[in-house]
């Protein structure tokens, strides 16, 4: 048999070390560190291993550096080997943790979710009250008297037709009650119990008799903010109202003001914001008519306040995207957990 | 209201662009809906307020652009050439009831002849969206489009006895319109009547009777003052809503009347021909007494917060038709309003119609707010607190309606027992009660989730139910008490119900001193029977007062809205708790001290509740329990005897003066067993 020369077999090694360093350099993972290994250093038919065989077919003189140079090569492949199982263990928390899948679903808590009406209205009073406007409160069910007397609607206004409120089988004496059809019903009670200077926001349910469709439903909610201080005017409700509209919409928001008519304001106004590029209605204004600050025992002559009034459902929708505003009320929760 | 701009340019020249007019119109009080093309006409949609009967008119849009651009306003004055013959020979007019009818004018003609009306006459009326009749009643839909004043044509010939009475209806009085339908007519409403029978319902619609046919001869034209009510009442009630309808519930102009009769008049002999007679037969007097107003120079300026120089103001206001009252005062000006603006009567409305022409666009937007603090309400921190508590756990938040059908208001309310509130009408079909509790609508927005394939929704509502309180209580409150309330429904048996009850509570603040919460049985639907709790406070000064009810839904209740269960639900009364809003919390300063563990198994009788066990060992253990869990209840009739259960609980001692000794725990351990003892007979099992 002839010896196999010994420049074949350094070059034999060569050609596997280089081999080994690539696949090894190439391993993303521990399972492809793991192949090389066994593809290069596998004890029973590793690579290494084959060519060890050939070890003994060197001439005898050729045979110690032979051993030396196939030591060196798989010292080397060896080191290389762990450097790789090193590198690839660093990515995970510790060397000797099994590789997760971290695409796996986790372990959530669900957390619930406020109703979109909620948080607009929760922005509303954030805002206001950053501009000094107190969130108040009042009853749902109604007087005539706060609900349309003291705010200029009188008996023969046709806002007060049985057909256009939701009266109640009961009555306090002779006065028919109803579910209130305005907050303002909330500004009249806080003005007959307080003295001015006075900035409120009040807000909650109100109904109306409408057929529900898109854009209508008969139980809705407002948000009203009245101030009461001497020496108001239109500049202050149009200051108060763009100081509003950039922090609830962002940026430098325009507001117009188009002449409008509300029995308990006067001058009335139509509110429009710039939203979107679009003047978009937000709701109506004014400064409190004389006759209702009256109504409460204040001096028209000497304190002056204006008041405005906000669609939640409308801002709402129009922020969400919500095109049906009856979804509002659907409750399916795969509506309430987007918001 | 639809304006013809063909139309409109009798009065007024019109400026450039219908688009320029229609902006300005929209800037000053006039919305805009559409501006459509109809033939070379074109038709533009404005609404008009409820205040502004005027704009219910081309001559008063005109006015307004007049105004608007600086430009003349040309309003025809018709002269009709009066013939032979006294109008008072053919007809006597009287009213009965001038409260709802203060002035009634009729002229006659006689002798037209009734058939088709001119091209421009059926193209006009075509753009506003009026469809052609016969020249008479078109005329008559003329002048009302042109002058905000609603008219009637009769046929002479049939109004019985030459009389015309205003009146009002006999209570169930029928009535035959001229949509040929028969209305049965209440005393709140008005009629022109002839010597026998009701031949209009005044200001509505006319009588099918009397109508102008293609063989009329002989016309009546009525043009008179109605008051709104009895209008709206006849509109609304008969639900016979017409143009002249909508006209008299705002008001048109009273100078009018006469004008838009004349006006009628002239169109009629030029177009059907015949021959008016002299005169015009009147009842009542003309309502009409503009007040004079009082208009302080510098009121524009404090309202607006910018001027408008005095010039203008009066530029302005002299073109809408005031009037400049003589003998006024350097700084104190006197108006007086024209006929057709009754809404403008004090100094507020000379100052609106001065800024609406103006335009607000000139109203300032930098003016400065003094700041000024404010705090939440306790109510609305109580809410907000309890939200984000439910939040948390998971829950979403759902908004039900207030107002529920009578089947789910029939559920008993935790929280009266007063019948439900009614309203009228209802609020959707089917739901005219106001609710008393929120967990029959939360039950159902739950099956509503499940019908759609969602079985988890778990809600809850922060909402108001309303009660009628019984005479005598809370004297000098109102009659309806609205308690403020969170409900909760969740899927899952009681403990779940009861565990999110316990955190809300828990996070209101009413863990603290003086305040006690305890769960006492009770036996309420929607629950199932033996499944449910109240939840009573306790605090010093107060008596005692059911707060919170919790349990799991009845089967039969679940099965009925097609849920499946199990399902739990409880309601807490927020409105009785915003007092731990204002308690402000102190810190109980953590012992740093080593905890020791105890667990103790008592045995009791089964009767025993927990809630007992856990009293007695909170009493005799001390400040030094720091935690009390029950591990498990454990029944084993062989071990433990028949009747018999055993709570085997973890006690966590620790004290904030030192390490607790193993001795120290032992004698504590002995305290609480005996405690237990005396308290509930237990006995401990080693």
């Amino acid at each position: 048999m002839t010896a196999v020369p010994l420049d074949t077999f350094r070059a034999e090694l060569e050609r596997l070390r280089a081999g080994a360093e690539a696949a090894l350099a190439a391993a993303g993972d521990a399972a492809a560190v793991e192949a090389a290994r066994i593809e290069f250093l596998g004890a029973k038919s590793g690579r290494l291993k084959a060519i060890q065989k050939s070890l003994g077919g060197l001439a005898p003189a050729d045979k110690p550096a032979g051993g030396k140079q196939f030591n060196d090569t798989k010292n080397a492949i060896t080191a290389c080997f762990e450097a790789a199982q090193a590198r690839v263990a660093a990515g995970a928390s510790g060397p000797a943790v099994a590789v997760i899948d971290v695409t796996l679903p986790a372990d959530h808590i669900r957390l619930g979710h406020l109703h979109p009406i909620t948080k607009t209205i929760r922005r509303v009073q954030e805002i206001m009250g950053r501009l000094g406007f107190e969130s108040v409160d009042g009853p749902e069910v109604e007087d005539q008297w706060h609900n349309f007397e003291a705010l200029a609607i009188p008996a023969e206004h046709p806002a007060r037709d049985p057909l256009d409120n939701f009266y109640l089988a009961v009555a306090r004496g002779a006065d028919p009650l109803l579910l209130r059809s305005q907050t303002s019903t909330v500004q009249i009670r806080v003005m007959e119990n307080r003295e001015p200077p006075l900035r409120i926001v009040s807000l909650g349910r109100v109904y109306r008799p409408d057929t529900a469709d898109a854009t209508h439903y008969p139980m809705f909610h407002q948000v009203e903010g009245l101030l009461v201080e001497p020496g108001t005017t239109m500049a202050h409700l149009k200051s108060v109202l763009r100081m509003f509209a950039s922090s609830f919409l962002g940026g430098d928001v325009k507001v117009r003001f188009r002449p409008s008519f509300f029995p308990f304001t006067e001058p009335s106004v139509e509110v429009d914001m710039e939203w979107g590029g679009r003047w978009v209605e937000m709701g109506g204004a004014g400064m409190v008519d004389p006759a209702v600050l009256e109504s409460v025992g204040y001096d028209p002559d000497t304190v002056t306040g204006f008041a405005f009034g906000l669609g939640v459902e409308r801002i709402a929708a129009r922020r969400h995207g919500v095109e049906d505003i009856r979804d509002f009320y659907r409750n399916d929760v795969r509506f309430l957990r987007q918001f | 209201m639809i304006i013809s701009t063909n139309w409109l340019a009798d009065y007024v020249q019109a400026p450039g662009s219908v688009d320029d007019m229609v902006e300005r119109l929209l800037m000053s009080g006039l919305n805009h809906e559409s501006t459509t093309a109809v033939g070379d006409d074109t038709a533009v949609e404005i609404e008009v307020t409820s205040n502004r009967p005027d704009c219910l008119g081309h001559i008063g849009v005109a006015r307004e652009v007049a105004v608007l651009f600086g430009r003349p306003l040309h309003v025809p004055d018709p002269r009709p050439l009066e013939g032979v013959g006294e109008v008072a020979r053919s007809v006597a007019v009287e009213i009965l009831s001038p409260e709802i009818c203060a002035y009634y004018t009729a002229r006659v003609i006689r002798g037209v002849k009734v058939g088709p009306s001119p091209k421009w006459l059926v193209d006009r009326l075509a753009t506003v969206g009026v469809a052609s009749v016969n020249n008479v009643v078109d005329v008559t839909n003329y002048v009302m489009l042109e002058s905000g004043q609603p008219l009637h044509a009769f046929d002479l010939a049939k109004i019985r006895g030459g009389r015309i009475v205003v009146r009002r209806a006999v209570e169930g009085e029928p009535f035959v319109a001229i949509n040929h339908k028969t209305y049965t007519l209440t005393e709140r409403m008005c009629v022109i009547a002839d010597a026998e029978r009701p031949v209009a319902l005044a200001g509505v619609m006319g009588g099918a009777d009397t109508e102008i046919a293609a063989e009329t001869v002989d016309v009546l034209i009525e043009s008179a003052q109605f008051a709104p009510l009895p209008v709206r009442a006849a509109a609304r009630g008969l639900v016979l809503a017409s143009a002249s309808s909508y006209r008299f519930e705002r008001g048109p102009d009273p100078a009018m009347v006469d004008w838009a009769s004349r006006r009628a008049a002239s169109l009629i002999l030029e177009h059907a021909g015949g021959l008016l007679e002299r005169g015009v037969a009147v009842a009542g007097q003309l309502a009409c007494a503009p007040a004079e107003i009082r208009l302080a120079a510098d009121r524009v300026g404090e309202v607006l917060g910018v001027d408008i120089a005095d010039a203008r103001q009066r530029q302005i206001l002299t073109a809408l038709g005031f009037v400049e009252a003589r003998g006024a005062a350097p700084h104190d000006h006197r108006w007086r309003a024209p006929t057709w603006r009754r809404d403008c009567w004090r100094e507020i409305d000379l100052v609106e119609e001065i800024t609406r022409i103006e335009g607000y666009g000139h109203v300032p937007e930098n003016a400065v707010i003094a700041a000024r603090p404010v705090e939440l309400s306790a109510r609305e921190r109580t809410v907000r607190r309890a939200s984000e508590v439910l939040v948390a756990a998971g829950l979403c938040e759902a908004m039900t309606r207030s107002v529920v059908a009578e089947e789910m208001a029939s559920m008993p309310s935790p929280w009266g027992e007063a019948a439900p509130l009614v309203i009228a009408p209802p609020l959707v079909r089917g739901a005219d009660r106001l609710r008393r509790s929120l967990l029959p609508s939360l039950l159902e927005a739950r099956a509503g989730n499940a019908a759609v394939g969602v079985d988890d929704a778990d809600l809850f509502e922060m909402a108001r139910a309303y009660l009628a309180r019984r005479d005598g209580d809370d004297a000098g409150r109102g009659p309806v008490e609205e308690p403020l309330l969170t409900g909760i429904v969740v899927g899952g048996d009681f403990s779940r119900a009861k565990g999110l009850c316990d955190v809300v509570l828990a996070g209101l603040g009413l863990a603290g001193d003086g305040v006690r919460l305890g769960y006492r049985p009770i036996d309420l639907a929607p629950f199932a029977r033996g499944r449910a709790a109240e939840v009573m406070l306790e605090r010093s000064g107060h008596a005692a007062e059911r707060v919170a009810v919790v349990g799991e839904v009845a089967a039969d209740v679940t099965g009925r809205l097609g849920l499946p269960g199990p399902v739990s639900a409880a309601e807490v009364r927020l409105d009785r708790l915003t007092f731990a809003a204002s308690i402000e919390r102190r810190l109980v300063k953590p012992s740093d001290f080593p905890a020791v563990q105890r667990d103790v198994n008592l045995v009791v009788d089964e009767s025993v509740p927990w809630g007992e066990v856990e009293v007695a060992i909170r009493v005799a253990a001390g400040d030094v329990l720091e935690g009390c869990r029950l591990v498990q209840v454990w029944r084993d009739a062989d071990r433990l005897g028949a009747g018999r259960k055993s709570f085997v609980v973890a006690m966590a001692l620790r004290s904030t003066a030192g390490t607790l000794s193993g001795d120290e725990a032992g004698r504590i351990v002995d305290g609480v067993v005996a405690e237990c003892g005396r308290r509930v007979n237990a006995v401990l099992r080693s």
